[in-house]
Formats: structure tokens, C-alpha cells, sequence
């Protein structure tokens, strides 16, 4: 055998052993940060759901501002429209965001201030899929018995961020995403239509807190 | 002598035709080929019989409002919090049957030593299943299984998504597998009179209450932040089966039925 060959050979086997030490090291710390990330941003939701200084609107507010920071709303709310996205205006995409962040950011918080004495930790199952990272957390509540729920952390622009939320198996993004275009095809493909119901529901939202 | 065992059918066997009538008279228009994003979404829909199902779940929706949530709702206000996880826990215990014979069917011989181990420990210690001790003192957690996901398991696709009142979103899998649960079921091979039928609708009945009971804040929220909640919970309903079925992540509890609403029975209470 040449030489050179060999020194190829050799060349090769080592790029091979090394690629695959290197892409689980990868990996691994791409768990960790996401994992890191979802731990801070909890205890700042927890924190903020659970501040006794502060009356429930106000409560509210600071959980949307934590929520607003670590979800990725644009490339969410695009995810959720799906092919209807390029149907739609751009005054359309424009309107449909600002709506899908309130909706959005108000359902959580709505949803979230609630949960009185919350506690949070993460669980054991963090796995790395073909894009995201999926981290598992516990939710207690006094008197519930707990919880998990899995957030999906995209690395946006070297940020990790929340794209997605799922609870016992079933994806907040995938259910409104087959929500959201069911209205629009009952509409007759009508991204406006889906637009009405949204501001809508928004105004019930608010009339609901107001009414707290 | 012997009474002569009669042929219990389950009641699904015979709403069948007239089903199968109301799905004929109404199935979703086929988006055109020349639209391969709405034909690749109602191939993920998976739901050919959407305006049957509409109509049923529209049935469902009066049902629910004037009689089942007001019974759930009840029925939580009336029995307190530790009588009614005993009423779960006796329900879990007696679907071992189901359960162990599906673990075996898989071939998860540890799930199925969890699931004896259990049926022992609580149907004794337990006192005839009212408490889990195999969980509180054992740690051995409870699981859920059934027909619909050993076929699936098997191969079997679960067929078009179908919407049954009462009993909620399902599948023709599904369905099957829920017939073969009550015909496998030993409580209903115990011949016949008024105790034994007692016994059987009795225990159909608190089912369906203790799972609507459960249920009570998810449908609500449902109802509630949806704009669809017919989509939504043909979604929720097909992504938890899959999750189920794969025995990924955090597990029913073994008091979850086989289709539509009981899937979800105790996903707020009884989860650690």
C-alpha cells in the first residue's frame, strides 16, 4: 500500500472518530443550554405568578413580559398559519401577528396567573431532536397533583427560545395550527375571516379579566 | 345446572349501521389535485366523514351541556376529593383484565408483572382496590393499555377519525378495540340476572361520570379559548393516542378507557 494511502486511511478514520465523539459533545450542550434557559425563565414565570406585593393584573402583566422575551411569537405564529401564510396580504401577516401575540401572550398569562403557589422543576427526559431541543418540566400546584409539560427551544439567531408547549403528549402548536386553517376553510380560505374571530376572541379575553 | 350464557353485544355493535347511515350522507369534499397543500391537509385531517362528525359532535355538545357536565359537576361538588380518587382507583383496578392481557399482547413482560403485581397488592392490601398502595407504598405507578393500541402496535391503522356522542373523539380502531375490551372483559361473561347487569351499567355509568369529572377544566377551556373546538379536540384527541400508544413520556392512569374522552381520565389529577 502507498503511503499516502494509508496516511489518507488514517486521515479518515480519525476525521470519522472524532466527528462522532464530537457531534453527541455537541448535542449535549445544546441540551444544557436549552435546559439552562427553560430553568431561568421558569423561576422568573414562577416568580411572577406567585409575587404577593402585586394584584392579579399586575401579576398578569409581568408573566406576559417573561413570555414575550422567551417565546419566539413570530415563527410560531407563522408555523400556526402554515399554508395559509402565503395566502394572506402583507397588511394580513402584519394584522394576523399583532393578533396571534395577544392571543397568545393573554391566553398564557391568563392561564399561568392562575396556577396560585406554582412550583416548577425539570424532569429527566431532555432530548435532542432533528432542530430543537425538548426539555421536560414538572408542574406542581398545591392541591393538584403534578404535572409535565415539554417545551420545544429553537436556537433563533444564537437565543435559545420556546417555539413550542406540549402538555401530555398533545403540542399547542400543532392543535391551534389545524384550529386556526379549519376556520379559514370554513371561511371558504378566508385568512380575513379568521382575523374577525380572533379580535373577537381577544375582546372576550379582556372582558374576562376585567370581570376578575 | 348451568345457566346458558347469553350473547352480550356490545351496544356499539348495534349503533353501527345506523352510524355508518349518517356517515354515508355526509362526506368531505376532496380538495382538487390542483391544490396539493389543501390535499396534503386533509390527508392529515384524516377525516373524510368531517360533516357527519360535525353534526354528531353538535349532538354531543347538548348532550354534554344539559346532562353530562352538569352531572360531573355535581358529582364533584357532592363526593369529596379522597372518596372520589377511591371511585378511580377501584375503576383502574378493574380494568386489569384489559390492561394485563394487552401488555402480554405487546410483549411488555414488565409492564405486565407491574400491572399483576398491582392487582394483587391493591384488590388486597388495597382493600378491593379503593386505595393504591402499590403506588403510595410501592412505587409502582398504575399505566393504561388497550386493544386500539395493540392493533396499533400491530400494524393496524387507525382509519378515519370519527366523532361518537358521549363517548367522544375515536376511530374505527379504536372503536374495535373498545368492543374487544367489554367482550374480553370477565365481568361480562358471569352469565345473566339483575345483579350481574346491575353491576355491568353501574360501572359503565360512574366511568363516564368520573371521566367527564376529570375533564371538567380541559373541556371547559376548550369550549372556551377555541375557535374550532370540534378541530381541536380531533387534534388533542389523535396526537395523545399516538403519544399512548408509542408509551413515550409520562403515562395515563390505569382508570383511562380505551377511546374518545377516556383517554384523558385523570390527566390533571392523577399525573406525578
Amino acid at each position: 500500500m502507498h503511503d499516502l494511502d494509508r496516511r489518507a486511511l488514517l486521515g479518515t478514520a480519525l476525521f470519522l472518530t472524532t466527528a462522532g465523539f464530537i457531534r453527541p459533545a455537541l448535542a449535549q450542550a445544546d441540551i444544557g443550554r436549552a435546559a439552562n434557559f427553560i430553568q431561568t425563565t421558569g423561576q422568573e414565570l414562577v416568580a411572577a405568578i406567585n409575587d404577593q406585593t402585586r394584584d392579579l393584573p399586575a401579576r398578569r402583566q409581568r408573566v406576559a413580559a417573561v413570555l414575550r422575551r422567551a417565546v419566539e411569537v413570530e415563527r410560531v405564529g407563522r408555523f400556526i398559519l402554515g399554508r395559509w401564510w402565503n395566502q394572506a396580504s402583507p397588511q394580513e401577516q402584519q394584522e394576523y401577528l399583532k393578533l396571534f401575540e395577544e392571543t397568545l401572550i393573554r391566553n398564557l398569562s391568563a392561564r399561568f396567573g392562575e396556577y396560585q403557589g406554582v412550583r416548577f422543576s425539570l424532569g429527566r427526559t431532555q432530548q435532542r431532536t432533528e432542530d430543537d431541543v425538548l426539555v421536560n418540566t414538572v408542574i406542581e400546584r398545591p392541591n393538584t397533583a403534578p404535572f409535565s409539560l415539554d417545551w420545544r427551544v429553537a436556537d433563533v439567531g444564537g437565543q435559545p427560545k420556546v417555539v413550542d408547549v406540549i402538555a401530555e403528549g398533545t403540542s399547542l402548536r400543532l392543535t391551534q395550527r389545524s384550529e386556526y386553517s379549519s376556520v379559514i376553510q370554513r371561511n371558504n380560505g378566508s385568512v380575513a375571516a379568521l382575523l374577525t374571530a380572533m379580535r373577537g376572541q381577544i375582546q372576550q379575553l379582556a372582558q374576562r379579566e376585567q370581570a376578575r | 345446572m348451568r345457566q346458558p350464557t347469553r350473547l352480550r353485544l356490545p351496544r356499539a355493535a348495534l349503533a353501527a349501521p345506523l352510524l355508518a347511515a349518517v356517515l354515508l350522507a355526509g362526506c368531505a369534499t376532496r380538495p382538487p389535485a390542483s391544490d396539493p397543500d389543501a390535499v396534503a391537509e386533509y390527508r392529515q385531517n384524516n377525516d373524510p366523514a368531517e360533516p357527519a362528525n360535525r353534526r354528531l359532535f353538535a349532538v354531543h355538545q347538548a348532550i354534554d351541556q344539559y346532562a353530562l357536565r352538569p352531572v360531573a359537576v355535581g358529582y364533584r361538588a357532592v363526593v369529596p376529593q379522597p372518596v372520589r380518587t377511591g371511585v378511580r382507583n377501584v375503576l383502574g383496578n378493574l380494568r386489569t383484565p384489559v390492561i394485563l392481557a394487552n401488555d402480554m399482547l405487546q410483549g411488555e413482560s414488565r409492564r405486565a408483572g407491574d400491572t399483576l403485581g398491582r392487582f394483587v397488592i391493591n384488590s388486597t392490601l388495597g382493600v378491593a382496590g379503593i386505595f393504591d398502595v402499590a403506588e403510595s407504598w410501592f412505587g409502582v405507578r398504575g399505566h393504561a393499555e388497550d386493544y386500539g393500541q395493540t392493533l396499533a402496535r400491530w400494524g393496524v391503522g387507525e382509519g378515519p377519525f370519527l366523532f361518537i356522542p358521549v363517548i367522544g373523539p375515536s376511530n374505527p380502531r379504536d372503536l374495535l378495540g373498545f368492543g374487544l375490551g367489554i367482550v374480553s372483559d370477565p365481568l361480562s361473561w358471569f352469565g345473566q340476572g339483575a345483579v350481574v347487569d346491575a353491576l355491568v351499567y353501574g360501572r359503565a355509568g360512574v366511568t363516564v361520570v368520573d371521566t367527564r369529572e376529570s375533564l371538567i377544566n380541559t373541556i371547559d377551556d376548550v369550549n372556551r379559548t377555541s375557535l374550532d373546538p370540534y378541530t381541536t379536540l380531533r387534534s388533542a384527541y389523535r396526537q395523545r393516542r399516538a403519544a399512548e400508544i408509542s408509551n413515550a413520556g409520562e403515562i395515563a392512569p390505569a382508570a383511562a378507557t380505551s377511546t374518545g374522552f377516556g383517554v384523558g381520565t385523570g390527566m390533571d389529577q392523577q399525573r406525578r
